[in-house]
């Protein structure tokens, strides 16, 4: 059946925590060589640090092993919360 | 074909359907029924098809010499954000593309308009929808 509703795209309404910004610039990298790097625009790259852009697995796998971290070490999941959970 | 080619030829189609266009203007060989407009039609697609290779033409040299530039703009086009915002775009477009297409069917039905044009935009609509929910199960079949 086709739903004309509200999309959930790739990336939509939740994104998670990251620390892509801070190891960035711990190590002196500059946004425009990380995406030159990744094969990414500058902007993505300013998007993951704001939390506003979920990157996909491949693009996380990328920045973890250009970054020589684990994806886990970059990105953070956090559990969505139930109402119930908010509300105690 | 090459893709330089290509746009040569784009050109070159282009500015031949643009003097048929004027040529058939002129001697208004085709002066009967739906033939009228075919000048207008050859001139209009002609313009069209030169400026569309001229562009690439254009395009194409002055980004010869600079392939720093050049990978720039692939990454830009291949660049996963940039792909994801052009289909959610898409997607809210046709969203609501469904729903305006369907009030402008109903409006023509209720203004009786010819019913061959009715027809035609029904059929259109319905189109469109089974394209949708052909490509929903071959994505769930890829997927």
């Amino acid at each position: 059946m086709i739903t004309y509703g509200k999309h959930a795209f790739h990336g939509e309404g939740r994104t998670t925590k990251n620390y892509l910004a801070e190891i960035r610039k711990q190590r002196g990298i500059r946004q425009e060589t990380l995406a030159a790097a990744l094969e990414v625009s500058r902007q993505t790259i300013g998007s993951l640090e704001n939390g506003r852009y979920n990157p996909s697995i491949l693009l996380a796998f990328k920045i973890a092993r250009y970054l020589q971290l684990n994806i886990e070490d970059i990105f953070i999941y956090e559990e969505e919360k139930t109402d119930e959970e908010e509300s105690s | 074909m090459k893709k330089s080619h290509r746009d040569d030829y784009a050109a070159l189609g282009g500015i031949l359907l643009l003097a048929l266009g004027l040529i058939l203007l002129k001697t208004e060989t085709m002066s009967e029924g739906v033939l009228r407009a075919l000048p207008y039609i050859c001139m209009g697609l002609g313009c069209g098809i030169f400026g569309q290779g001229m562009g690439n033409i254009i395009g194409a040299r002055a980004l010869k010499n600079d392939p720093d530039r050049v990978k720039q703009i692939e990454i830009e086009q291949q660049d996963e954000r940039n792909v994801t915002i052009a289909n959610r775009a898409k997607a809210k477009a046709f969203d609501m593309m469904i729903f305006v297409f369907g009030a402008l069917l109903v409006t023509f039905a209720l203004m009786n308009v010819d019913l061959v044009v009715i027809l035609l935009l029904a059929f259109t609509y319905l189109f469109i929808v089974f394209y949708s929910v052909y490509f929903r199960g071959k994505y769930e079949k890829e997927m």
